[in-house]
């Protein structure tokens, strides 16, 4: 009882536990959203590198149309397990596990999130599973693409079995973050902050929630299913025992579909609070910019088939694919006219995170212009299986999301650290970073056009010429991300004193110290208003004692 | 606070002359697309993909119009609305939250073009797709994906036909395509149509030849350790004359194929030297369509076939008949009407007395 009554005073969002002692609790099974986000920050960069190498090995591998740095066995091994890492390793993690936990919860004002025991379980599925994935390498990686296609996949060694179990595990670790957010962002909204009063970002994971935990589980029955067929010889798939190729192909694009705007909506919710910060001036059209992710998701439900029209659909099926597919144009659309007219009439700091920021909108908008040539069936009849798409899902992938966990970074690094980055390096890092990447991907689309399947370790001698600089210009892109890396770091060791609020942000993150206390706030505060109104004072009461030497908070009894 | 806000007069410096730049350029460039056919770089060798190129004209004179604006103004506005040395260091921007008619605008504009692209596309999709299935097929030609070639199969020719495919200009074409392994790919870039060859299933691609020509045929589906060098055969499109020389040359040569189509006959089928596993491999491009390999009750159209000779609980086959490779065999000859269904007959099902016999070995020897 003596817990219950601690409840009463603020509510589920005042409550405090004690701050834990020692190394464990403290930084490896830590249940504090910030030590997590932390961690699966420095996890998926470490996978960043991983499956980055890999990148590396592909593109050296095309340096010359007839290959010859690894055999075509392990080509294929590499490009699956560098998509299945990139997919599920890194961004996936990145978006929702680092920055949603370090960010969000400290952005509605939460002590936490909703469930922290739940967290750190998810956090600890996440690199386990990334070893299984690599460890598929020992027995014979899956060689069928991140897509895994049967009956091809039911020809894989045994490593394709261990892809099935490490992806429905990291998908097991996503669900639940979902479902934690999802209700940390519901229940744990500091007083008075409505939903149309939260930051744009955390629209962005209000957004993305539901895609995690209502998708994700399609993809682990298709994954069991595999697994079952794989192993025990259960038919699902293969038509030579009654099974249906393309029920797989259903089953993993109703996940694999929506995974793309997992991918992507929180990236939006980050640069909708990067563009405001360093143009000085509101974001433009809030309403419409949190309305629109809420649509891309739902309309991101029904657009799975689009990844299937050479593949033997009945033909009036591709109708409502194709169109529903050509509507989210439109909430795309709005975002992106939203952040250029941010743009408009401000005041622009090129910090590294806003040339980032501005980076993403443009290299996202030429991914979303490709994305059409792909909606459309009779263009789709050519493109599918080609370069192009290869082209298009990196320029939102890399040139996105990619572009949008740089900026991200940049912008919460002081917050997490207390210090801040080197911005020439960061400058470097940019400059660098876009010219090899559209270096890389760019000719993609022609190449792709023109002839060039996808998933080949071997091609047309006429192709040799751009693949040559695509390779070239991705060595200058992994370049580019070892100055990254260079940076953090020196900056973690030698970088100036970050203090509170080094870019005079005006959301709740940038209103307590950096790093922030183990309690986040000791007060929770009052929400009045936007957070995006730099002329007016902050829309914000209670956080006068968060500065100064006021007692931390007295924790609730231990439970 | 007002005084740090930055005030911008109209839309801004140069606005007015930088939009009428990038105006000019978009139009420059959708002048070019206008002009430009794609087989400038890429030749077309069926009629529908003049279509599909029209398409993506559009759709290239379109999408990279629209990157001109959004490239230019991300651009232009982080120029003009840069912060500068003389600012006080808290400078504000111009604190504007919305504008309800831009925004109104910039939602209409973009549905309207959704509307006109969808149009667009519908109007070259439902000709291929839709209405091309009830025009007269043709000539009707089968393709079979393999690791990691493809054959093919022509009316009057025996057997299967392998190395190029060749075809008459100027004709109408019905290509069916499937697979016997795993999933491959049949795309010829010169024709811009590709299906996937799926197994158990057999997907339709329908066409008319117009230019003489060699196309490669290339595999766009990942389908094994050789599939980046599945793109060793050619689509040859050729006078009708020259198809006919090559056609009867294969008639010739295939003349006593073993898998040739076959008539049926009331003749027993010599069972003597069937390969189970070349009826494997049958078995999934004719009969899994409505039979599984599983036990008799796993129903699909047919019952399940597993052990349909050595199942006690089954002795009679559904003609009544005692379980035996030579009653087997009378059923695919001659097929079977029952409760379960049409069984087709050989010349139905396209099956050689060589096919048969593969197939009743393998049925055999499931167990």
């Amino acid at each position: 009882m003596a817990v219950a009554a601690t409840h009463v005073g603020g509510g589920i969002a005042d409550h405090v536990h004690p701050e834990p002692q020692g190394f464990i609790r403290r930084y490896v099974f830590s249940i504090d959203h910030k030590i997590i986000g932390i961690q699966y920050l420095i996890t998926g960069f470490i996978f960043l590198v991983l499956a980055g190498l890999l990148a590396e090995v592909i593109r050296t591998q095309l340096m010359n149309a007839n290959g010859g740095f690894v055999s075509n066995n392990t080509y294929n091994e590499v490009y699956s397990i560098h998509g299945s890492a990139m997919v599920w390793l890194v961004v996936i993690p990145l978006m929702t596990g680092a920055f949603g936990n370090f960010v969000m919860p400290l952005q509605i004002g939460a002590r936490d999130v909703a469930f922290p025991w739940l967290n750190m379980v998810s956090f600890w599925m996440f690199p386990v599973a990334g070893l299984m994935l690599f460890s598929s390498f020992l027995m014979g990686a899956p060689v069928a693409g991140w897509t895994e296609y049967p009956p091809m996949s039911l020809q894989g060694e045994a490593g394709t079995s261990m892809w099935c179990a490490a992806i429905f595990l990291v998908g097991i670790s996503s669900t639940l973050t979902g479902m934690n957010f999802m209700v940390t962002i519901l229940k744990m909204r500091a007083p008075g902050m409505t939903l149309t009063r939260m930051p744009l970002f955390v629209w962005a994971q209000l957004a993305t929630a539901p895609l995690s935990m209502v998708a994700t589980t399609a993809l682990a029955g298709a994954l069991a299913a595999l697994f079952m067929e794989r192993q025990f010889g259960v038919p699902f798939f293969d038509p030579t025992k009654g099974g249906s190729p393309l029920l797989w192909q259903h089953m993993f694009w109703f996940y694999s579909h929506p995974a793309v705007y997992i991918m992507i909506l929180p990236a939006f919710g980050m640069i909708s609070e990067i563009l405001p910060t360093f143009a000085r001036k509101p974001i433009f059209g809030y309403k419409m910019i949190a309305f629109s992710s809420v649509t891309i998701a739902l309309a991101g439900f029904m657009v799975w088939a689009h990844h299937m029209f050479t593949s033997g659909l009945a033909p009036f099926m591709q109708l409502p694919f194709m169109l529903l597919t050509f509507v989210i144009a439109v909430p795309t659309g709005v975002k992106i006219f939203s952040w250029i007219t941010t743009l408009w009439g401000g005041k622009i700091h090129f910090t590294s995170a806003m040339l980032f920021a501005i980076g993403f909108v443009v290299l996202f908008a030429l991914g979303g212009i490709t994305g059409i040539f792909l909606a459309s069936v009779p263009t789709d009849l050519h493109l599918h299986g080609t370069y192009f798409v290869v082209a298009h899902f990196h320029y939102v992938l890399v040139g996105g999301s990619l572009m949008g966990i740089f900026a991200g970074f940049y912008y919460w690094f002081p917050k997490m650290s207390g210090r801040m980055l080197s911005e020439t390096l960061g400058k470097w890092h940019f400059w660098l970073f876009v010219a090899g990447f559209n270096g890389t991907f760019l000719p993609m689309h022609w190449l792709g056009f023109e002839g060039m399947p996808r998933r080949v370790a071997v091609y047309d001698p006429q192709f040799q010429f751009w693949n040559r600089v695509e390779s070239v210009s991705s060595y200058v892109m992994t370049f580019a991300i070892l100055l990254f890396f260079v940076n953090i770091l020196v900056s973690l060791r030698r970088g100036k004193k970050a203090g509170p609020n080094p870019w005079k942000a005006r959301t709740l993150e940038w209103q307590i110290p950096s790093p922030p206390h183990y309690y986040n706030f000791k007060h929770v505060p009052t929400v009045y208003g936007l957070p995006y109104d730099f002329s007016e004072p902050l829309p914000y009461r209670g956080l006068d004692d968060e500065l100064n030497d006021a007692p931390a908070p007295v924790p609730a009894g231990a439970h | 606070m007002i005084e740090k806000q930055s005030s911008v007069k109209g839309l801004g410096p140069g606005f007015w002359p930088f939009t009428a730049l990038l105006s000019l350029l978009a139009a420059a460039n959708i002048y070019f697309w206008a002009v430009t056919p794609i087989s400038r770089w890429m030749p077309t060798a069926v009629t529908v993909a003049t279509q599909i190129d029209a398409l993506f004209r559009v759709f290239l004179a379109v999408g990279i119009a629209l990157f001109i604006f959004i490239l230019g103004y991300a651009v232009f506005f982080s120029i003009v609305f840069r912060a500068r040395k003389e600012d006080p260091p808290d400078a504000l921007g111009v604190q504007i939250h919305d504008n309800h008619k831009l925004e109104l605008w910039w939602t209409v504009l973009p549905t309207i073009a959704v509307i006109l692209i969808s149009w667009a596309s519908v109007r070259v999709w439902f000709p291929i797709q839709i209405a091309s299935a009830a025009t007269p097929a043709g000539l009707v030609v089968e393709s079979i994906g393999h690791q990691w070639f493809y054959t093919f199969r022509y009316p009057g020719i025996n057997g299967e036909v392998t190395g190029n495919m060749h075809l008459p200009v100027g004709q109408a074409v019905t290509l069916n395509v499937s697979s016997e392994d795993v999933i491959h790919s049949f795309w010829v870039p010169a024709m811009r149509l590709k299906q996937d060859m799926v197994p158990g299933l057999v997907n339709i691609m329908r066409f008319t030849t117009d230019r003489v020509g060699r196309y490669r045929i290339i595999c766009t589906e990942f389908c094994g350790v050789n599939h980046a060098i599945m793109n060793k055969q050619y689509l040859v499109i050729q006078p009708k004359a020259q198809f006919d020389a090559w056609y009867h040359q294969w008639q010739v040569k295939n003349a006593t194929a073993s898998n040739a189509l076959p008539q049926v006959s009331s003749a027993p089928i010599d069972l003597s030297d069937g390969s189970a596993a070349a009826g494997q491999v049958l078995f999934t491009q004719k009969c899994s369509a409505c039979h599984a390999i599983g036990p008799f009750t796993q129903r699909i159209v047919g019952p399940g076939l597993k052990g349909v000779l050595h199942d006690p609980s089954h002795p009679n086959l559904l003609s009544g008949k005692p379980a035996t490779p030579a009653n087997v065999a009378d059923i695919l000859q001659h097929g079977l009407q029952g409760s379960y269904g049409q069984m087709p007959t050989q010349v139905q099902n396209a099956l050689t007395d060589k096919d048969i016999a593969n197939l009743v070995a393998y049925l055999n020897s499931l167990k």
